[in-house]
């Protein structure tokens, strides 16, 4: 398990840079983690395994922090999404109901958005930073971090909890948490 | 830069809006925009571009025909001067200027970015984040410029009503069925979706001097805040959000005493327009200033709708009259705000506020000041 951090001080936080030394990872997790690695659902989540993909992955990164939720003593928490992908299996569901005039299923529309599974990982884990869902243009990590290091240095989040996600086949996601 | 110096006063290098351009149902350019929200008259009409009859409501703010998005992306960063004089929001590692883009996310998204980005040269960045993808766009703009990173950034965003997102809001019983929006009023039934395709360029006051621009106004703070409460409902307290406007006005160096003017989020929700009240209530136990949502006259752009309402208030800061909120009915004694009714207020206000939140408790709040 890795400890808990301290919130840093003000002054670590201000004197931080693109250009300098790249966030700590405080703990790192991903899914699939091994060959035949099963998803779980999600209550109210359906259709598509974009949300509990990045649900799993969140919930093995936290967990290493924290051990079980909530994660009582973590400083102000950000949950930062990036999917290159967004939603596929959501999206395509609603657009297959719409074009051959069928019912759409309510619980489409709580899952609408990548924001609605951020929603469920910051009441579950009680974490209030900044939610942001990110898409296309925030490829590879060197952009993940500085999303991250801006969150930090502009003082609404003293750590990122931040998740990429990509729908395929095949689906993966990583999460890290980073702080200064 | 300190965050501390962020916290405390204003930051040293004041970002500027210099640039807006935008289409609505209220038609082209930020002078429609405000002429229409002033003229207090709800842009709602029946749905032509799909069919709506299986549909609770055929009802939404669309502008004629059915314009393509990636067309009135790149009329809207034309017009607010987004690709003249490039090179000033180049990246340290000398990539092409960025345009930060909020838009849905479905099969649609990386198609529209691709074709901006190859019509305008800008490289998108796309959020997606609901309600709070634009806003949280002009936050990151607006740290980047505060922080030194970058001299100018183009926020844009865009949402044409389409019958995906109109289906699934409907399914999910969000959009109002009697004809009109109600923000904060008795008997409110939901929303209303509307067109909002919108361009913003922020720059510091340093690089807009520089090439002698002129500002049409200033973000003064911003915040950024989550609920921690639900997937989809707001904290019932309005504490999250009151964190947002919070954290916005410690940047900008003010008290809640400024601001003039609150642009609210106001979807005409139950629970969420309960929400934001109990929020500007947390902030203002005395009473608040006047209020309106001017999703009951433009609808509600789902993703662009920050960015809609960001240009609403850069509108009527500079028309020094508050646009009415629209569609009320009957006092709400959960909802106990100065809310402009009836008729465009007279005010010159020295902060104006526009606050969003939006699924998975996200909140935002941005301050405009006069230029």
């Amino acid at each position: 398990m890795i400890p808990t951090v301290n919130s840093p001080s003000t002054e670590a936080r201000s004197a931080r840079r693109t250009s300098d030394p790249p966030l700590r990872v405080l703990a790192r997790a991903h899914w699939p983690s091994s060959p035949g690695d099963q998803l779980p659902p999600i209550a109210g989540f359906v259709v598509s395994t974009f949300s509990p993909l990045i649900a799993e992955a969140a919930e093995r990164c936290l967990r290493l922090a924290y051990g079980p939720p909530p994660a009582a003593d973590a400083p102000r928490t950000a949950l930062l999404l990036v999917s290159p992908t967004g939603d596929l299996g959501t999206a395509d569901a609603l657009a297959e109901a719409v074009a051959e005039g069928h019912r759409v299923p309510p619980l489409l529309f709580y899952q609408s958005n990548p924001n609605a599974v951020l929603g469920h990982l910051a009441a579950r884990w009680q974490l209030d930073g900044p939610v942001v869902a990110l898409g296309p243009g925030f490829h590879d990590t060197r952009q993940l971090q500085e999303q991250a290091a801006l969150l930090i240095e502009d003082g609404d989040a003293e750590q990122v909890l931040a998740i990429t996600a990509v729908q395929g086949p095949p689906d993966h996601a990583t999460a890290v948490l980073l702080a200064p | 830069m300190t965050t501390a110096a962020l916290r405390d006063g204003p930051p040293p290098g004041a970002v500027l809006v210099a640039g807006v351009g935008v289409r609505s149902a209220f038609g082209a350019g930020l002078a429609a925009l405000t002429e229409g929200v002033l003229a207090g008259r709800p842009a709602f009409s029946p749905v032509t571009r799909f069919a709506t009859d299986l549909r609770r409501t055929d009802l939404a703010a669309t502008a004629a025909g059915s314009p393509r998005l990636a067309d009135q992306l790149t009329a809207v960063l034309a017009e607010a001067d987004a690709l003249a004089d490039p090179g000033h929001g180049r990246t340290p590692d000398g990539g092409a200027d960025e345009v930060l883009l909020a838009l849905h996310g479905d099969r649609r998204t990386g198609p529209v970015a691709a074709e901006v980005a190859a019509r305008t040269g800008l490289r998108p960045r796309v959020y997606t984040g609901a309600c709070v993808a634009a806003s949280t766009a002009v936050a990151d703009a607006a740290a980047l410029i505060a922080s030194g990173r970058r001299e100018r950034v183009v926020v844009a965003a865009g949402y044409l009503v389409e019958p995906d997102t109109f289906a699934v809001f409907d399914a999910g019983r969000a959009l109002s069925t009697d004809g009109a929006v109600r923000p904060f009023s008795l008997g409110r039934q939901g929303m209303l979706l509307g067109d909002a395709v919108v361009a913003v360029v922020l720059e510091s006051a340093t690089a807009l001097r520089r090439r002698g621009g002129n500002a049409l106004a200033r973000l003064a703070g911003w915040g950024r805040t989550g609920d921690a409460h639900h997937v989809v409902r707001p904290r019932p307290d309005g504490a999250g959000l009151a964190r947002a406007v919070r954290s916005a006005l410690a940047r900008a160096g003010a008290g809640p005493d400024r601001i003039g003017y609150v642009n609210a989020n106001g979807a005409g929700s139950k629970l969420g327009d309960r929400a934001e009240a109990a929020a500007l209530t947390l902030l203002y136990p005395s009473g608040t200033p006047p209020v309106s949502s001017t999703k009951s006259l433009h609808g509600h752009a789902l993703e662009a709708s920050a960015l809609l309402e960001f240009a609403v208030t850069v509108g009527v800061l500079r028309a020094g009259r508050l646009p009415v909120n629209a569609g009320w009915r009957a006092p709400d004694p959960d909802c106990p705000l100065e809310l402009v009714l009836d008729l465009p207020r007279p005010a010159a206000p020295e902060l104006a506020l526009t606050v969003n939140a939006a699924f998975g408790g996200a909140n935002t709040a941005l301050l405009l000041a006069p230029a």
